[in-house]
């Protein structure tokens, strides 16, 4: 987010769903689109399919996307910037950018004009292992396309360089001019139904909703007024990360965690539970009792989504009422009654009545939420942000005719390794993402019978040149060993896998691949890399 | 055949109400018309074709079949009255297919068919299809039925024209708002009857379908590429009217356990996997072959009928464009 706020001014995906239908090119780079995003992944499809949109994919893995793919770029991990900057080489030296969309829409050209130029193809097919003339020729399909989507997820995002990925990213859209337009843009897929809603609500460390920033005095101002309180901090909070290592550090002593599973979902979790061990006070608020609120002094029992009414921001910057259809299990309340209690009793009455009343006072604080009221919301498929007013009809893609911050700018980065590339001890790059049966931690998907029938457990994918060196067949238990942990998985023999890269889930508390991810996080951003170096050997 | 005026229709069956649970289409959020209790809601006289086929009323999404403690069993049997206004004849065709399931092996499933025999259907015949992917005439179907319903009401503009083919159906039809019609009656019913068939449009071949995979296997490449685009939903499945396969779980309840039985899926990986871990239907495209090889070759073979009665709720929930009506047109174009 940190990086498409920066060059664009808002860091948010930049069309709407609906716009896939009428790509002709698909650049999709860190993102298994059908597996996390099936209904995003089954337009890509259906383009391709029925209108011979032109689909390349970036990615280390065999993903099924990559099976339609006319182009399969297969780059070493964490290679992703040299990878885009190689391909804005190209384009460039081809003259293949759009001088006209440079010239009246971005600045800081020459800049990128430098980098990218050292970055040849000779020297990027070394860095990344993906041939020259692979490299020209999707250069040239992207550049060229009329309408071209870039696509990622948390494959740029989760790396030491997960700000440099998205701004190399937007970089390329800029270059070639893909954005702005219908069925163009840059598109990061959010990962689960609200994250969008939560960031734009300011569940961030240094903003306000509607990314207002706490650093701005007019802006403090004003909640101050709408609040009735003086003096709000200005300083911005810590990031997620952050609070881990400070919690083990003492710098932190309490800590409140709401539908959040961390002792899971974080890299090298063994850290998260020491850290987590040593705060004072913790509080975890969830549906169930997750590993986390196993180590809280205080659980808070809150109601599932089906309990309660609010609403969600998906992916698309679409807000959508959701209504509820049960009554609030007993002794659960839903979060935003357990916030309004706690406030209250902690000297700051929080009256609200309703999600309504809630969402009225966001109308009123957050200008792009202005015209998101529950009366427009109520009778229809939800509205895209920004909507500043009543009468606005909402926007289905960003940055129409000026991008947010003005001028698109152009923020050139290096690439630099991944943390922990493999060595002669732990020669294996272990990548970590999800199933489509499972949803992140389990807490949820893992009580269902018929999911976790679908994917009962922790497997490791190894490729089946590797799986012969170590004598395994499917099934086999290996121990797979980082600097951080050990885990005994079985295999699973894929060809989706290129050598010395293995694939595991982070859905199984039990087996958790995190105790073995490592927490080196990008500078920005401070989203972990998770990738690591491993070593494997056979069991049984 | 009795006369029922359009506008006693919810009089009638508000008067139905009193004595038992009578379920009717109406929309949920203007979005999807389903079969609820009357009092949740209002009767719209929208019939339409609901999201959700009449088969869930018999043979429910989830439903508790025993409860169970140490050593005592105690059998959980739901044998209340219900009314079902607005069913379609696809659907009771359908029923009928459920039927021949929870009889088979000799086994009669009580807990189906307590249901099934304390349910009257009302089904209303379709004078055109209730929407543009119904396929019923092309799937061996027709537009109305001539056996197996309670009472059967076909459109006569300001009123329905009322048939009953049962004693229960009989029974209904001597009720207060079911009125004597007049001699042309019988002549106006042919005419609608033979509007209806004509209404039918063409739809996706699945006789020669049938053929097709009579004839020969399309070959694990053809399923697997359209397998391609499933994405293991198993909506295809849940919506479907002939649909039986089920999975039965025990919960903690009470001190003892309760089981249930849900609604399962033949795409799911886990439904025919083994114990030992191998599974007979690995992959995504072994498991779509099956899946209509079943309604198309193995039903046909054995019940010298389409298993697929072309309703078309495949087609209409499938997120990916791969219901019958696809797969059908696909094995045409073999």
């Amino acid at each position: 987010m940190a990086g498409l706020a920066a060059c664009f001014g808002s860091g948010a995906m930049t069309s709407s769903i609906q716009e896939f239908d009428d790509a002709e090119v698909f650049f999709v780079i860190g993102s298994n689109t059908t597996e996390q995003h099936p209904m995003i992944g089954a337009r890509i499809m259906e383009a391709v399919r029925e209108k011979n949109a032109q689909l390349i994919v970036a990615d280390p893995r065999e993903i099924k996307l990559a099976k339609l793919a006319s182009h399969h770029l297969k780059q070493k991990m964490g290679s992703d910037v040299a990878l885009l900057n190689g391909l804005m080489h190209i384009i460039l030296n081809q003259g293949w950018e759009a001088r006209e969309f440079i010239e009246q829409r971005t600045e800081n050209f020459d800049a990128l004009k430098d980098v990218v130029s050292s970055y040849t193809p000779e020297r990027v097919a070394e860095i990344t292992g993906v041939d020259k003339s692979a490299l020209r020729k999707v250069a040239e399909i992207y550049a060229k396309a009329p309408r071209a989507m870039l696509v990622y997820a948390m494959g740029i995002t989760q790396h030491i360089a997960g700000t440099d990925n998205v701004k190399s990213c937007a970089n390329l859209a800029m270059l070639t001019g893909h954005i702005g337009y219908p069925s163009t843009g840059v598109n990061p897929l959010r990962g689960q139904n609200n994250v969008q809603g939560a960031c734009d609500m300011g569940a961030l460390p240094n903003v306000y909703s509607g990314y207002q920033p706490v650093s701005d005095p007019k802006i403090r101002q004003g909640f101050e007024k709408a609040w009735g309180v003086d003096s709000l901090s200005d300083h911005a909070g810590l990031t997620l990360t952050e609070m881990i290592d400070a919690a083990l550090s003492g710098d932190i002593k309490a800590l409140y965690i709401m539908g959040e599973n961390p002792v899971v979902s974080d890299p090298d979790a063994r850290h998260v539970v020491r850290a987590l061990r040593r705060l004072d006070f913790l509080v975890v608020q969830d549906i169930f009792l997750t590993e986390t609120a196993r180590l809280a002094h205080v659980v808070l029992p809150a109601s599932s989504f089906a309990e309660k009414m609010g609403t969600f921001t998906n992916t698309e910057r679409r807000v959508q009422l959701s209504r509820q259809a049960l009554p609030p299990l007993e002794g659960t309340l839903p979060d935003w009654k357990i916030i309004c209690e706690l406030s209250s009793r902690c000297g700051y009455a929080m009256g609200y009545k309703s999600p309504v009343e809630v969402l009225d006072e966001i109308n009123k604080v957050t200008p792009s939420y202005g015209g998101i009221t529950y009366d427009r919301l109520r009778d229809s498929w939800g509205l895209s942000w920004p909507c500043p007013d009543e009468d606005h009809p909402g926007t289905p893609y960003l940055h129409k005719d000026k991008f947010a911050r003005g001028l698109g700018f152009f923020d050139p980065r290096d690439y630099i390794p991944p943390a922990e590339p493999p060595d002669e001890l732990y020669p294996f790059t272990l990548i970590t993402g999800r199933v489509g049966f499972q949803f992140h931690t389990g807490t949820m998907t893992r009580k269902t019978s018929v999911l976790n029938r679908e994917a009962p457990g922790s497997v490791l994918a190894i490729n089946p040149t590797d799986a012969r060196r170590l004598k395994l067949t499917e099934g086999s238990t290996v121990a797979v060993e980082s600097r951080r942990g050990e885990l005994h998985l079985p295999v699973h023999i894929t060809t989706d896998l290129p050598e010395t890269v293995v694939f595991g889930t982070f859905h199984y508390s039990e087996q958790n691949i995190n105790d073995l991810t490592i927490n080196a996080v990008d500078p920005v951003a401070k989203i972990p890399e998770f990738s690591c170096a491993v070593s494997i050997r056979r069991i049984s | 055949m009795k006369r029922l005026r359009k506008e006693n229709v919810s009089p009638f069956l508000n008067e139905m109400n009193k004595e038992e649970t009578v379920l009717c289409p109406q929309w949920i959020d203007k979005r999807d018309l389903m079969l609820i209790p009357l009092g949740d809601g209002e009767y719209t006289g929208d019939i339409g074709k609901t999201t959700i086929s009449a088969k869930t009323v018999l043979f429910p999404q989830t439903e508790e079949i025993l409860f169970f403690k140490s050593d005592a069993i105690s059998k959980i049997i739901d044998s209340s009255k219900t009314l079902v206004f607005g069913i379609r004849p696809c659907e009771m065709k359908a029923i009928q297919f459920v039927d021949r399931f929870m009889t088979r092996n000799n086994f009669r499933d009580p807990n189906y068919f307590a249901r099934r025999e304390n349910v009257t259907t009302v089904v209303v015949a379709c004078h055109e299809p209730p929407s543009a992917t119904c396929f019923c005439s092309d799937a061996g179907g027709m537009p109305y039925l001539e056996e197996g319903y309670d009472v059967q009401l076909f459109d006569a503009g300001d009123h329905y024209l009322a048939l009953a083919g049962s004693k229960a159906g009989k029974t209904i039809l001597a009720g207060e708002y079911f009125e004597k019609g007049d001699t042309d009656d019988t002549v106006q019913l042919l005419a609608i009857k033979e509007n209806a068939l004509a209404s039918q449009k063409n739809g996706p071949g699945t006789k020669r379908a049938i053929e097709v995979l009579r004839d020969g296997d399309p070959g694990q490449g053809f399923w697997e590429t359209l397998a391609g685009r499933c994405i293991n939903c198993g909506g295809c499945v849940y919506v479907c009217p002939t649909c039986t396969c089920f999975n039965v779980y025990d919960l903690p309840f009470d001190g003892g356990h309760v089981r249930r039985r849900s609604w399962d899926a033949c795409l799911y990986a886990g439904f025919s996997r083994e114990t030992s871990g191998h599974n007979p239907r690995p992959t995504e495209g072994s498991r779509l072959a099956r899946r209509h090889a079943h309604k198309l070759k193995y039903d046909v073979i054995n019940f010298h009928e389409s298993g697929c009665i072309g309703c078309g709720r495949c087609s209409d929930a499938c997120p990916v464009g791969l219901g019958a009506i696809e797969i059908i047109q696909e094995l045409n174009n073999l």
